[in-house]
This record gives C-alpha cells, sequence and structure tokens, in this order.
C-alpha cells in the first residue's frame, strides 16, 4: 500500500484520457449550473466536509496501516473540547482550533501508547475492534458526563450568504474545503519535503525496510497517529462551528471517512480530494431532485463500489 | 382472659406489621443512555417519593424499578421479561421509542399486565400491533399518536386563525427526517391538512443519522413560497436549519419545529426568536398551572436541572395515576384496576386533565391534544389551547437577525 | 483433555444448550436467545474470514433475510418456518449473484464493498414503501410458536446449530485446507490448482445463506423489521468483536466470544445502570490487548506449548 502524493507523471498516450475526461467534467458543471447552481455550490461543501474528515483517517490507514474506528468519536471529543473553550474561555472555534489540535494530539499519543502500540504485532483486525471498544468507551464516556443531549454554538457568521441573481446561498461551508485541501496540501508537503515526512512515508511502504535503514518505526508510528488525531482534533474544531454536538455524533463519519478512504485508494491523499468532489457533487445533483433525495445514499454507495471494482479490473489486467 | 388478650394483641399487631410490610412494585422501562429515558427514570421516582413520603399507597410504599431498554427491540422484550418475572412487578409503565414498544407488544399480551405507556407515538405499527378492545384493554397510553397529534395541530391552527385574523394559511410545507418519526409525520400531516390546505414536503438526513445539509429541502421549500413552514426531525436538525435558512434567506411568515426536544443552547441563539413549535409541556405552563409549578420546582430541587422536555412530566404523571388508580381500586389485580383507571382523572403538570378515552383502536388512549408554542425571549411561551395561553402570538417572522 | 473427553464435550454442550429452557425463567431465555442471534452471525463471519476475506456486510444479508422472512410471511403467508428458509434462500441467492462481482476483491475493498451494499440494501428497503413498508417498518401478526419462551429459544438455537454444523463441517472436510491456502498465499494456492474463485464463492453463499436464516428467525421472535432495526450496523460489528474476541478460525472460538460479550453486556447493565457501556467498551480493549488470539485461540495456544514443552522442544516454534 503505497502512500501517493504526487500525481502520476502523463505521457503522450494519455493526454487524450486527461483531455476527454477535463472535457466531460467541463461539460458536466455547465449542465448542472444552468439546471442547479446551487447544487454545484452544496455538492462542493458536502465534499469538503467528507475530505476533511477523511484525510487524518487515510493517514493512519496508510502508514500505520489500522482502521480507526475510533475516528469519528475521537472528532467528537475535539468538538466537545472546541465547545468548553467557547463557552468557558469565550474562545471562537477557529480561534480555539490550534489549542484543541494540541491537547488531542496528547490524547492520541497517550491512547497510542497504553493500548494500540501493544496491539501492533497482532493481526490487523485485532486493532481494528480495539479502535471499536475505545471508539464505545468514548462515546459512552461524553454520554455519561453530558447526557444525551444536543449542544450547538450560535455563531453569527455560520449564516453568511452570498447572493448570485435571485439565488441565495450558505457560503460558510466551503471552509470545510478549504480544510481539505490545506490538509492534503500540507500533509503532501511535509510527507516529501520533510525528513519526518519522508520517514513516515518509508515506514508506511515498508516497515522491515524502514527499520533497517534506521528508521524507529515504533516513534514514526506514535508520531503519525498523534498527527492525524490532532489533525482530526482541528476538523472537530471546525465542525463545532455550524453542526450540532451529541455523543454519537462520530459514528455515521467514521463510515463514511472508511468509505472514502477505500474509494481513493488506501493512502491516496490527494486522490480523497477527487474522490469527495465526485460523491458529494453526485449526492449534492440527486437530492435537487425533487421525491428522489432519499436515493442520494444509494448513488453515493454505488459509486464507491463502481469505483472500487473498476479499479480491481485494471489492475487484473495489468 | 388476659392471655387471649395478649393472643389478639399480638395477632393484630402481626397483622399490621405484615400488611405494612407490603410493597406495590411498580416495573419501568426506558432507554437510560437518552437523556429523555434518564429523565422519565428520574420523574418517575420522584413521584414515588412524593406519593410515599405522603403515606404512600393503602398504606403501603411504592417501589419502582427500572430496567433500561437501551432503545433496542430485543432489550426492551428481556426488559419486560425481568420486570414480570424476575422482579415481579405488579404495574408496568414506561418506554420512550415506537421501535422498542412493537417489539415489546406480543410480550406484553402474553402477561396482560396493567401497562401505563409514556411513549409510543406510531399508530402504524404500535397500535396496529395492540389490536382493538378488549385484547388491549390492559394497555393505557398516555402519549398521543400521531394522528392525534395531527389532528390537534388542525384545530389549533384553525383556533389560531380565527382568534388572529390577521394570520392567513393556505399553503403548508413539510421537511421531514427521512426516518419513521419523520415519515410518520409527513403521512398524518397530509392526511389531515391534505383536504384544506395546499400541502407539501420533501424529506432530509437528519443530523442525527450524519445528514449535514438541508439546501434541497429548503429550496424546495422556498420555491413552494409556504404560509406555513414546519420541519419535523430532531434536536440536531434545530439550529442548523435554522443557519441555512438564513443564508438562503428563506423566511416563511411562520417557521415551526416539531422535534421531540430542542437543543440546550435553543433559547441563547438569536435565531430562535419567534419560531413556532410544536409540543406538550414547557416551563412556562408554571405560571398557568400549579400542577406544573409543584412538578417543576420538585424535579429542579431533586435532580439540579430542569428538565428537557415533556417526557418528565409525562412519566411523573404515569406514576401518580396509577397510585391514584390502586388506591380507588383497593388493589393491583387487573380486574378491579383496570376499570378504577378508566375512571381517572388527574390534573397533570402538563397543562390539562387526563383521561382515558378510545383512539382509533384501543380503548384506553390518555392525551390527544398536543400545544403550539412560540420561543419569545428565550423561553418556550404556549400560543395554544387558549386556555393556557402564556403569551400572545408574533406574527410573521420578523427579517432575520 | 484427553481424546474421549474432547469428542464428548461438543455433545454435552449442546445438551446443556437444549435442556437450558427447561431450567431457566423467560427472562434469561429472553436475553439467551438475543445472545444465540449475534452467536450466529460471529460464526458465520468467522466462516467467511477463513478464506481470508474480511466482511463488513453481515447486517446487509442478515436485513435481507429478515424482511424476506417478513414479506413472506404477511404476503403469501408462508408459515413461520418455510418463512425462515426462504429467507437463507433469498441471502444466498444475493450473495451469490453478488459473488460474481464482488469476490474478485480483497482485504479492505472487500470490507467496504460489502458495507457499502449493506447500506445500498437498507435505503433500497427504506424507500420501496409500497413492498417493504418503508421506514415505519412491517408488523407481523403473531410470533413463532406463538411467542413461547421456551420454543423461541429452541429456534435460536436451531439456528446456531446449523451455523455450528456447517462450520464444524467446513472445518473437517478439504474445503478447510483450501481456505487456509487462499488466506496464507493466494498464488501458491492458485499454482496448487485450487480454484479460488469456486471456494470463495461456496463460502461466501454459505456465510450469506446463515445470516439470511438468521435474519428470519430475530424477525420471528420479534415479529417486527424496520429498516433501521435490521439493517443495524451493530449487527456486523458486534459478531466481529465476538469471533476476535473469543478467537477466530474456528467454531468454539465465536462461540465463546458470544457468551463473553452478550452476558456482560447484560450483567453490567443491571450492576452499572449508568455507564455500563463504558465499561464495556474498555472490556472490548482489555480482552483484545491480554489475549490476542482471542479466549479459545489463547487455549488452544497454550495447549499447543504444553505439547511441546512436554516433547522437550521450547514453548514457541
Amino acid at each position: 500500500m503505497r502512500i501517493v502524493v504526487t500525481r502520476p507523471r502523463v505521457g503522450p498516450g494519455r493526454m487524450w484520457q486527461v483531455v476527454l475526461w477535463t472535457a466531460l467534467a467541463a461539460a458536466g458543471t455547465a449542465a448542472v449550473l444552468l439546471w442547479k447552481p446551487t447544487a454545484l455550490v452544496y455538492g462542493v461543501q458536502r465534499a469538503g466536509l467528507y475530505a476533511a474528515v477523511a484525510i487524518p483517517m487515510a493517514l493512519v490507514l496508510g502508514i500505520v496501516h489500522i482502521v480507526n474506528l475510533a475516528h469519528g468519536e475521537l472528532m467528537m471529543v475535539a468538538a466537545y473540547l472546541a465547545y468548553f473553550a467557547a463557552r468557558l474561555l469565550g474562545l471562537d472555534p477557529f480561534v480555539a482550533l490550534v489549542p484543541v489540535a494540541l491537547v488531542m494530539a496528547v490524547l492520541g499519543l497517550a491512547l497510542y501508547q497504553v493500548t494500540i502500540r501493544h496491539s501492533l504485532k497482532a493481526p490487523e483486525l485485532n486493532q481494528l475492534i480495539l479502535t471499536f471498544g475505545l471508539g464505545i468507551a468514548l462515546s459512552q464516556m461524553v454520554n455519561l458526563l453530558f447526557t444525551s443531549q444536543s449542544w450547538k454554538l450560535s455563531l453569527d457568521y455560520v449564516s453568511a450568504s452570498a447572493t448570485v441573481g435571485n439565488i441565495s446561498f450558505g457560503v460558510f461551508d466551503f471552509v470545510y474545503a478549504g480544510a481539505a485541501i490545506a490538509l492534503a496540501l500540507g500533509l503532501r508537503l511535509f510527507l516529501t519535503r520533510t525528513r519526518l515526512g519522508k520517514a513516515a512515508l518509508a515506514v508506511g511502504q515498508n516497515p522491515r525496510g524502514a527499520a533497517i535503514v534506521g528508521i524507529d518505526v515504533g516513534r514514526t508510528y506514535a508520531f503519525v497517529f498523534a498527527l492525524a488525531v490532532g489533525l482530526i482534533g482541528a476538523v472537530g474544531s471546525i465542525f463545532l462551528a455550524k453542526q450540532a454536538i451529541f455523543p454519537l455524533v462520530g459514528g455515521p463519519y467514521t463510515m463514511k471517512s472508511f468509505c472514502l478512504v477505500a474509494m481513493a485508494g488506501v493512502g491516496n491523499i490527494v486522490g480523497i480530494l477527487y474522490c469527495s468532489l465526485a460523491l458529494g457533487l453526485s449526492e449534492s445533483i440527486i437530492n435537487s431532485i425533487r421525491g428522489y433525495a432519499g436515493w442520494s445514499n444509494v448513488v453515493f454507495f454505488a459509486i464507491i463500489i463502481v469505483t472500487i471494482l473498476v479499479r480491481s479490473f485494471r489492475e487484473r489486467k495489468a | 382472659m388476659r392471655k387471649a388478650f395478649v393472643a389478639v394483641a399480638c395477632f393484630a399487631l402481626l397483622a399490621v406489621a405484615a400488611f405494612g410490610q407490603g410493597v406495590i412494585k411498580l416495573g419501568a422501562n426506558w432507554p437510560l443512555a437518552d437523556v429523555s429515558g434518564l429523565e422519565c427514570s428520574k420523574a418517575a421516582q420522584l413521584a414515588v417519593d412524593e406519593i410515599n413520603k405522603a403515606g404512600g399507597v393503602l398504606g403501603k410504599q411504592l417501589q419502582l424499578v427500572v430496567v433500561d431498554d437501551e432503545g433496542k427491540g430485543d432489550k426492551g422484550v428481556a426488559a419486560i421479561e425481568k420486570l414480570v418475572t424476575v422482579d415481579k412487578v405488579d404495574v408496568l409503565l414506561g418506554g420512550i421509542a415506537s421501535g422498542v414498544a412493537v417489539a415489546q407488544v406480543p410480550t406484553l399480551k402474553k402477561y396482560q399486565m396493567v401497562t401505563v405507556a409514556t411513549g409510543a407515538a406510531a399508530s402504524a405499527s404500535v397500535e396496529k400491533a395492540l389490536g382493538p378492545s378488549p385484547g388491549s384493554d390492559w394497555y393505557f397510553h398516555l402519549h398521543p399518536w400521531d394522528y392525534d397529534q395531527g389532528q390537534s395541530y388542525y384545530e389549533g391552527w384553525d383556533a389560531i386563525q380565527k382568534k388572529y385574523p390577521n394570520v392567513v394559511i393556505r399553503r403548508i410545507f413539510l421537511a421531514y427526517e427521512e426516518g419513521a418519526f419523520g415519515k410518520s409525520s409527513f403521512d398524518a400531516s397530509k392526511a389531515l391538512f391534505g383536504s384544506r390546505y395546499t400541502f407539501d414536503g420533501a424529506s432530509f438526513k437528519s443530523a442525527l443519522q450524519g445528514g449535514s445539509d438541508y439546501s434541497s429541502v429548503l429550496e424546495a421549500a422556498k420555491d413552494f413560497n409556504p404560509d406555513l413552514f414546519i420541519w419535523a426531525g430532531y434536536a440536531q436538525d434545530a439550529l442548523p436549519l435554522l443557519e441555512q435558512s438564513k443564508a438562503m434567506k428563506f423566511s416563511p411568515p411562520i417557521y415551526l419545529g416539531a422535534p421531540p426536544a430542542w437543543p440546550v443552547d435553543m433559547g441563547k441563539s438569536p435565531l430562535a426568536e419567534d419560531i413556532m413549535l410544536y409540543g406538550m409541556w414547557a416551563p412556562s405552563i408554571n405560571d398557568i398551572s400549579p400542577a406544573s409549578r409543584k412538578f417543576y420546582d420538585a424535579y429542579v430541587a431533586a435532580t439540579g436541572s430542569a428538565p428537557t422536555s415533556y417526557f418528565a412530566a409525562l412519566s411523573y404523571s404515569a406514576v401518580y395515576i396509577i397510585a391514584d388508580a390502586v388506591k380507588r381500586a383497593g388493589g393491583t389485580d387487573a380486574a378491579r384496576l383496570i376499570p378504577a383507571l378508566e375512571k381517572t382523572r388527574y390534573v397533570s403538570p402538563l397543562g390539562q386533565t387526563i383521561t382515558f378515552t378510545p383512539s382509533n383502536i384501543i380503548k384506553h388512549q390518555g392525551i390527544k391534544n398536543q400545544k403550539i408554542l412560540q420561543w419569545q425571549d428565550g423561553r418556550q411561551e404556549v400560543i395554544w389551547p387558549f386556555e393556557v395561553q402564556s403569551r400572545a402570538l408574533v406574527y410573521p417572522l420578523p427579517p432575520w437577525k | 483433555m484427553t481424546f474421549a473427553v474432547r469428542r464428548f464435550l461438543p455433545v454435552a454442550v449442546i445438551a446443556v444448550a437444549v435442556l437450558f429452557p427447561l431450567v431457566s425463567g423467560p427472562y434469561p431465555l429472553a436475553v439467551a436467545q438475543s445472545i444465540l442471534i449475534y452467536m450466529a452471525l460471529a460464526v458465520s463471519w468467522d466462516m467467511l474470514l477463513r478464506s481470508g476475506q474480511i466482511s463488513f456486510g453481515i447486517a446487509g444479508f442478515f436485513g435481507i433475510g429478515a424482511y424476506a422472512a417478513a414479506i413472506t410471511t404477511l404476503t403469501v403467508r408462508a408459515s413461520p418456518i418455510i418463512s425462515i428458509l426462504l429467507a437463507g434462500a433469498c441471502s444466498a441467492g444475493v450473495a451469490f449473484l453478488l459473488g460474481f462481482v464482488i469476490l474478485r476483491l480483497r482485504k479492505v475493498y472487500f470490507a467496504i464493498t460489502t458495507l457499502a451494499l449493506a447500506e445500498i440494501f437498507r435505503v433500497i428497503v427504506h424507500n420501496w414503501g409500497d413492498f417493504t413498508g418503508g421506514p415505519e417498518g412491517l408488523v407481523l401478526p403473531s410470533l413463532i410458536f406463538k411467542g413461547d419462551s421456551r420454543a423461541l429459544f429452541w429456534i435460536s438455537l436451531g439456528g446456531v446449530l446449523l451455523a455450528c454444523g456447517l462450520s464444524a463441517l467446513f472445518q473437517r472436510s478439504r474445503l478447510r485446507f483450501a481456505l487456509t491456502a487462499i488466506r496464507n498465499n493466494e498464488v501458491s494456492a492458485r499454482s496448487s490448482g485450487i480454484d479460488i474463485f469456486k471456494y470463495l464463492m461456496i463460502v461466501f453463499v454459505t456465510s450469506s445463506f446463515i445470516q439470511g436464516i438468521v435474519g428470519g428467525i430475530q424477525v420471528q421472535l420479534y415479529g417486527y423489521a424496520s429498516p433501521d432495526s435490521v439493517f443495524d450496523a451493530n449487527y456486523t460489528l458486534l459478531p466481529l468483536a465476538m469471533a476476535l474476541l473469543g478467537g477466530i478460525y474456528s467454531t468454539p472460538g465465536p462461540v465463546l466470544g458470544a457468551v463473553l460479550l452478550g452476558v456482560a453486556a447484560e450483567y453490567l447493565k443491571l450492576k452499572i445502570p449508568y455507564g455500563h457501556l463504558v465499561v464495556y467498551g474498555i472490556i472490548i480493549v482489555l480482552v483484545i490487548l491480554l489475549l490476542p488470539d482471542g479466549l479459545y485461540g489463547q487455549y488452544r495456544r497454550s495447549v499447543r506449548d504444553r505439547a511441546r514443552m512436554a516433547r522437550g522442544g521450547t514453548a514457541h516454534a
């Protein structure tokens, strides 16, 4: 499972493919714009949210090779921390972003050292169930402390809107898209340009080889896990700005992130951006068709299955 | 002579002791992990403690046994079995979710123990499973059915339009969450309102299930241009819907929410001002109903926090209704208890007197009417029924702040 | 454990299980019937796992079975037992058709695909209201065997015996070697002449058949099915946890895991009314950390180590 952070080199044979796909995308965009322009806007916003939540999971899966089923719960914990920062310290979620991310990174490191580290030699399924248990413990602990009630901040700027012609739409959600792009590009730079990042990449591709070369695999795993939890903590803080939080808020996002990561191909962080765009737009378009909104989930998962199947067909041929 | 006197005295003492040792056991099931279930449990225990302090029922103390149904059908069934066969309770009460109640119905029918239900609104599944009298006469349903609620709102809007002539409703749009709760709300509302009003709706994925985008449903609503916009979802949807409506510049004359409960900070949000809601109880009823004031103060004193939904008041009422009926029946056996319950006239903290009358299928339906309220200055004020109205209606919805 | 005891043990366990309702009240039986449902699912999941394929789609086939049983009971008035068999056949049929397409996938991609399929099934059932009753679900007129607690337990036990029987059959037959070979190294398995697709299909269809049967049993036990209740993610994740905690690649493992987690859940709920699920989550974490091979796996390992020590070697190879 390789981490792909650079785009494959494009030779002359593939030029036509690129041109074709770009033309299709442009035509599709134009069609959607003419029919229901807001579908485009909301599609991109949704895609941003999905991608921002999924990218930290891809980091963990690609390098430490763990499916973190407590992913959504960690985001939930971060959102609760940010909530308290807002209510008790008066910090705006975007200001609290950094301290919350740091606290979450420390929490992630602690969780890793206490539990995950000891189960790394065991098969991958063990780590999956371990994180599953952690997720239950985390969400139920929060439930016990703060009840299942829904908490929400009331921030003025989340209702920010723009008007084009006679259509008004919300613009705050573009923050998610911005966060996703920042995460993807930031991680790409980190993994390819810094020593620590390159070591992490090496560990992800070949742990034994990396150990031979002298990289401390255990410390790298711990660092990457803590980094990923810190990142999801940052996303959780942004999440709080617009969404209502409650102990079980993370669950659906874990599943969707898992699907998105698999669809992009394990380790392909930049691919997550493209895949989330495809999913977000298709969901948004289906939602806009009156009476068929309930089918958007089917389209979402069907696209994932088709992508995975097509890729597997192509690999078999190669 | 002396010996006989002592013997009789001993007997009398033993008899009194034995009778006083008796305990009347109430068995309840609620989802304790959910805040509403938790509050039900606390409110019921509060009622039991109050009644015991006042001397109990028929000289016996009440005892409440609560088993968590975890919001799941199979756990709900196991809870009933435990309460009936292990804890050997005399009367059953409780429940919130329809999905759990419908799974419990076959087991409840097995024992035919008097049950006072505090939840279950889905008539298509639960009431149908219960069946008509006399097979379901042991079941006393406090919570209104979905069609009861719909009918109640129909009357409410009728009355409001008559009292406030400037309020004119012709077109109604219902945004409903795609699950069973939303769908049944839509079906019930469409059936009732469809004849007199132009009625339409669209579904959305609730934030409770991970949905976050209401744009399509709000756009459909905006295109429809309703006089009354209703959304049936959960607490998690309340503020995001409003925020998105503000961003899309969608402001119908009446914006009404119908979730089972509201988020904690709703009152603090400037967006909540003049939003209307459907409900059964709000703290503002304290100003009108002494029973509500008494319940509210006692609940806050006992638990340290205010109830967040109507379920607490409903559970509190259930215990009092049972206790009162047992007193009148002179015991807990079903043959006497059922007729006694039928004669219930309980002045409840919900601001209405609870009696049992037939509904579509079952014979013993408690509450049928709901209330229409409005958020004003951070508080839920009752608008209708006018007997418990606490403030005047603000109409139409002022522009977004 | 001597050879004779080992042969006798499964029979003894089954005998105890069959006689259990005669000495238990309705409450333990109600708890037990729920545990048996998860147990059968855990065993069925493990059967597929032995081929190396991880399925996250248990809830999907379980739900299909549940709805098949509910719909046949309501529309064609099928008897409960027939509806359960039809449920199994339906799930098996769907698995057979899907298998041609998805069994080429491996590892996390197969897992995600089964997860996605389960979700698709749920949405289809949810939206196809005219046929499936929509989000409000379907209510059956009565329970199987009129809801008699003992009979409900026995039918659930029947599901478990079916699952365990098939699982043991697979473990004793040629299938076991084929599946283990596929799991360990597909390339060498193929070069040994094993038709990988055929074996994967056999396990996949059998596993889905069991899940369908269990789904049918579930709906007959409670008389109710709704998209959210039968396609619940817990029907996928809990059997997984049970199989892992009990010991994968075995039949007794998932059985033990189901008993452990099922009994712990109910016991903790009674002892710690508030916060029992926190302890439940921590128990899962602790067991998986301390017993990485699961309960049964750890037992098997210690037996093997002891045998090795007895022969004069070291405990670890």
